[in-house]
């Protein structure tokens, strides 16, 4: 199937307006998007362009001024929280910048927490948990907790919690900013190539022109506007 | 559930100064309460005991109306009976006659008036504790009929001392004639309580009963239960049984109503208690449940992005407060233990305070129930959650970006 055939994400003129002492701060300003299954695209612009708030909204963490959303179809404005809990549980997954790990949680538990919200048996659980650390270069870390790993092994180990329970999405915000240039390309090579055999979706914002050389589509935005839409051969 | 219960413990003990900060101000809360409450069992155990053990007795018979009038004519009706009575039931320990008359004692240097009892020496020591209360002379040793135990401070206001003569002036049941005796101070008690000290002084019974022209009759049979809680049972067939026949048996509540009145009011001071600890629990459990909550932020914006419903974000807040109430009541039993396993050693000395119209007598020491290392505890813990509501609600109602955004 074509990616083209298959739209992930539609947004239609989406508008997000943040009240700040009184002031209204437009964060995205009629954005029409379409993201399809598999793609490997990064929403790059400068601070305050609204890459994070683009994230948020697509995801159903935030809800926009005006618009709507598609997800796999579903517009979000049609769901109450608990039915967003539940969408973003079993078809979304989340990379965000740093501290994404519970700390008191093991590397295991950590990746098994949204198999558990779904209620997959702990054998099943356990066998993906391992699969998907040897996936992300993390095998026998299981028992470790996430102050005893690097910032790009804690990284490692949020994509792991994003695609263990095979999600149709990944939304990444910003997932290099707290690491090491040479860290940083790490991941995203593993990003790319867990996309590539997963055939998930990957939607990250970032800042990062390593990153963004590295996107399949780079979606630029400017003052809350698409100002470039790049697809690349 | 099970792993909610296992991530609020891990996030309880993440910060163990904070947790045990919290759990040690909590917990001093309820080992006092505890404490309190055991202080107070025993003090009421005390004052009973140095109340009815001194002289009144745990119950007493009387002629109905003796009690109110002193009328030396109202004799306990067939007193031979009810104390044979007595002796045959399995609830009374001890009894012992008595006739009370109020009169004059005279003493070659002054005068005062008393009540003047009539005891059987033998029954009254298992009854009061006059005997162990003897500074100077005995109790009734030998047969002297001319024996006369007073107390220390009517012997200086006499004048008097061991072997010293003394005459009593009463007057006679039924006609209220004048009977006066002659008699020889054979002992000297000192109780510390001022009404026995200065006001009473005791006759053997049948000298007393003939300056009264009573027969062998008696005005009062004290009673020692075998349990002194006994004596608090208002629903004791005992009650009914012996008042009979124009009688009525008394227990100490009512010959000591302000002392009744007072222990109950000590229920007063338990809830005062309880609600101190209520206050130290709120603003101990909300303090360190926001604190813990405002660091956090992430976490929960995380756990919220990830698909954690509002509900399961609830649940694990919920599961915290519980757990720093079972922290603290574990903290606050241990407390407890320790402060009443010193004053159980170390007892507190009221002795000679009075207190609701009787004296302590006896050491003062916490007494321990199980109820009080279950009920309070038990109590801290669910008042725990009660108060983990509202912060658990604030962190399952919190917007996710905001969550997110505040802690960046």
């Amino acid at each position: 199937m074509s990616p083209q055939d298959d739209p992930i994400i539609v947004t239609e003129k989406l508008e997000k307006t943040y009240r700040d002492n009184g002031v209204e701060v437009p964060a995205v300003r009629g954005i029409n998007l379409t993201v399809h299954a598999g793609e490997f695209s990064a929403i790059v612009g400068p601070s305050g362009s609204g890459k994070t708030t683009l994230l948020n909204v697509i995801s159903g963490l935030d809800s926009p001024t005006s618009g709507e959303v598609w997800l796999r179809g579903r517009p979000l404005s049609q769901m109450n929280g608990r039915q967003l809990s539940d969408f973003r549980r079993d078809h979304i997954g989340f990379v965000f910048q740093a501290y994404n790990l519970i700390p008191v949680l093991t590397v295991r538990e950590n990746v098994e927490y949204i198999m558990m919200l779904q209620g997959i048996g702990k054998g099943e659980r356990r066998r993906r948990v391992r699969k998907m650390l040897e996936q992300v270069g993390l095998p026998g870390m299981e028992g470790r907790v996430p102050p005893k790993l690097s910032g790009g092994q804690q990284q490692r180990v949020a994509i792991a919690r994003a695609m263990v329970s095979r999600p149709a999405l990944i939304l990444a915000d910003e997932p290099t900013a707290n690491l090491d240039s040479e860290t940083g390309a790490g991941l995203i090579d593993m990003m790319r190539e867990l996309n590539r055999q997963s055939g998930m979706t990957f939607l990250f914002s970032t800042h990062d022109r390593m990153v963004m050389d590295k996107a399949a589509r780079v979606i630029t935005l400017k003052d809350g506007r698409v100002a470039e839409d790049r697809q690349k051969t | 559930m099970g792993f909610t219960i296992k991530l609020a413990w891990r996030n309880v003990l993440r910060n163990k100064r904070r947790t045990v900060i919290a759990g040690i101000a909590i917990g001093i809360g309820l080992a006092f309460l505890i404490f309190y409450d055991g202080l107070i069992i025993g003090m009421e155990d005390v004052a009973i005991r140095s109340a009815t053990a001194s002289f009144m007795g745990e119950a007493q018979i009387h002629r109905r109306g003796f009690r109110q009038t002193q009328d030396g004519a109202l004799t306990v009706r067939g007193s031979a009976a009810v104390m044979e009575r007595l002796r045959a039931d399995p609830l009374v320990a001890a009894h012992c006659p008595r006739t009370l008359s109020l009169g004059m004692i005279t003493s070659p240097a002054n005068v005062n008036s008393i009540l003047l009892v009539g005891v059987d020496p033998e029954r009254e020591r298992r009854i009061s504790r006059i005997d162990d209360a003897i500074a100077q002379g005995g109790f009734f040793r030998g047969d002297n009929p001319r024996d006369m135990v007073v107390g220390s401070e009517l012997a200086e206001i006499l004048e008097v001392g061991l072997g010293d003569r003394l005459v009593a002036t009463v007057a006679t049941a039924g006609n209220g004639d004048l009977a006066q005796e002659m008699f020889r101070v054979s002992g000297i008690y000192h109780f510390s309580i001022k009404e026995m000290d200065q006001g009473m002084a005791f006759v053997r019974l049948p000298v007393a009963q003939r300056m009264l022209g009573i027969g062998e009759r008696v005005h009062e049979i004290a009673i020692r239960f075998t349990q002194l809680k006994l004596a608090s049972q208002r629903d004791l067939p005992f009650w009914e049984a012996y008042s009979a026949n124009g009688n009525e048996a008394v227990s100490w509540a009512d010959l000591l109503p302000q002392l009744k009145t007072i222990f109950d009011m000590t229920g007063t001071g338990r809830a005062v208690m309880a609600f101190l600890l209520i206050i130290v629990v709120i603003f101990g459990i909300i303090n360190t449940l926001f604190m813990s909550l405002y660091e956090r932020l992430f976490e929960f914006g995380v756990l919220r992005a990830v698909g954690t419903r509002p509900w399961g974000v609830f649940k694990l807040m919920l599961a915290e407060s519980g757990s720093l109430g079972i922290i603290s009541a574990a903290i606050g039993v241990l407390l407890s233990l320790i402060l009443i396993a010193i004053l159980s050693k170390t007892g507190i000395d009221y002795r000679g305070i009075e207190f609701a119209g009787t004296t302590f007598q006896d050491l003062l020491y916490p007494v321990v129930k199980a109820y009080q290392f279950i009920v309070y505890p038990a109590g801290l813990f669910v008042f725990t959650l009660l108060v983990g509501v509202y912060p658990a609600a604030v962190a399952a109602r919190m917007s996710i970006t905001d969550a997110i955004r505040r802690s960046l």
